[in-house]
């Protein structure tokens, strides 16, 4: 590695897992940690489930005690965007304009949720922030509509919580299926069952073509590509994440990327990884051996474990009741690719192993 | 030595550090992760804690107290 000081701009958990397992594997130089949000490193996942319900405040979302960065001699430089870097000179510039120096740099900016190609007038959320959380929170009171735009994880973990706060929801998915492409139409279906018993008004094959707003400015319905108009007071747009790259990538001495912005796909184990591979590589030591991706998500009562990629897979086979069963995706030929558990957690600890053996 | 932490409220049940420091750390029955003990001289809490996907476990390298 170059030089005596890392620069890390991102702290999110890539930024602060790099950080800690330089400190960690042994390395003494200076270390600096760049966050464009004004808190340090904390658990986004818990952003739409905990924190959005009211059961979790913002101290219980940090990674880490208060304390533990400055034992570990990591500098959190907090609330301070990286506008550029200057490879020449080996500087960072942030937008309020201070300058920072590095030997080596690391780029973990993330990610930013996708905009939907309209304007957004008041009461239209993304979620991938603390502030964004609080700013959704404020709005989902009893009795409130909500239209969430997207099936994926972020949308049905809003749509559960949101459920659980006494919010109407309409859940708006192009797809057959909410998770179609993730989880296959199977488990699709599975999950759209559900969602439609604990009272999400659920619409498929369609799409948001706009929004209407009040004279104030305020969102008050989504219009559909059909024409449909869904009432709501509260719209949360939530179609997936976009890499932040504006920085640039480092492939190469003395600038290394990891993270969702190197391309992790917005899982959060791939981002730990990647960023604990990064930090190891720019220490010469040797790789880990690698786990096959993890992802879980809470949702209506159902606690959803994913080991393994289900793209390669051909065929699911389920076996179980509706709430507690294990999904396995096979490639064709039988491989095992993927396995996942619904209210099966003992059992997610076979199923890994079972997925990487198959590998 | 090692001093082990767990955050149980991040554990998300992977699993992968009970298979590379199994001395140390085991799983309870739903399947989370558990310390077996606490302060430890086996480098393989190191993989553990780098494998695991959420940042749950923490270790703090700690000169060795006179008993």
């Amino acid at each position: 590695m170059n030089g005596r000081s890392v620069l890390i701009v991102g702290a999110g958990l890539a930024g602060a897992r790099c950080a800690e397992t330089l400190r960690a594997e042994g390395f003494d130089g200076d270390l600096v940690l760049v966050g464009e949000e004004p808190v340090a490193p904390y658990e986004r996942p818990a952003l739409s489930k905990e924190f959005l319900a009211g059961a979790k405040d913002a101290d219980d979302l940090l990674l880490r005690p208060g304390s533990f960065w400055a034992e570990q001699r990591i500098e959190l430089v907090l609330g301070q965007r990286v506008d550029s870097v200057d490879r020449t000179r080996r500087t960072v510039t942030t937008s309020s304009g201070l300058e920072l120096g590095w030997d080596t740099l690391v780029l973990a900016t993330g990610a930013r949720p996708r905009q939907l190609p309209f304007a957004s007038p008041a009461g239209v959320h993304v979620l991938r922030t603390l502030a964004d959380a609080e700013a959704l929170r404020d709005e989902l009171l009893p009795g409130a509509r909500l239209a969430i735009v997207g099936g994926g994880f972020v949308g049905a973990e809003v749509a559960s919580t949101a459920r659980s706060l006494g919010v109407d929801v309409t859940l708006l998915e192009a797809g057959s299926a909410p998770f179609e492409r993730a989880l296959g139409p199977e488990l699709g279906a599975r999950l759209a069952r559900r969602y439609r018993d604990h009272g999400v008004d659920i619409r498929t094959e369609t799409a948001a073509a706009g929004f209407r707003e009040t004279s104030a400015g305020r969102v008050d319905a989504v219009v559909l590509t059909d024409g449909t108009v869904i009432e709501s007071d509260v719209v949360l747009v939530a179609v997936g994440v976009a890499p932040a790259h504006e920085l640039g990538r480092g492939t190469e001495p003395p600038i290394y990327t990891c993270g969702d912005n190197a391309g992790s796909h917005g899982h959060w184990t791939g981002a730990a990884a990647e960023a604990v591979e990064t930090a190891r590589g720019l220490l010469g030591l040797d790789p880990l051996p690698r786990q096959p991706p993890f992802f879980w998500s809470d949702q209506f009562g159902l606690r959803l474990q994913l080991v393994g990629d289900t793209t390669q897979a051909d065929e699911v086979e389920v076996e179980g009741s509706q709430d507690s069963f294990v999904a396995r995706y096979r490639a064709t030929g039988g491989k095992l690719v993927a396995a996942l558990a619904s209210n099966r957690p003992a059992d997610v600890g076979k199923l890994r192993l079972e997925v990487a053996t198959a590998a | 030595m090692y001093r082990i932490q767990i955050d149980r409220s991040l554990c998300s049940g992977f699993g992968a550090c009970a298979d590379l420091a199994p001395e140390v750390i085991e799983l309870d029955a739903s399947g989370n992760a558990t310390v077996r003990v606490g302060v430890t001289d086996d480098p393989a809490v190191l993989d553990a804690a780098a494998a695991c996907p959420m940042a749950a476990i923490t270790v703090i390298e700690e000169e060795a107290e006179a008993a």
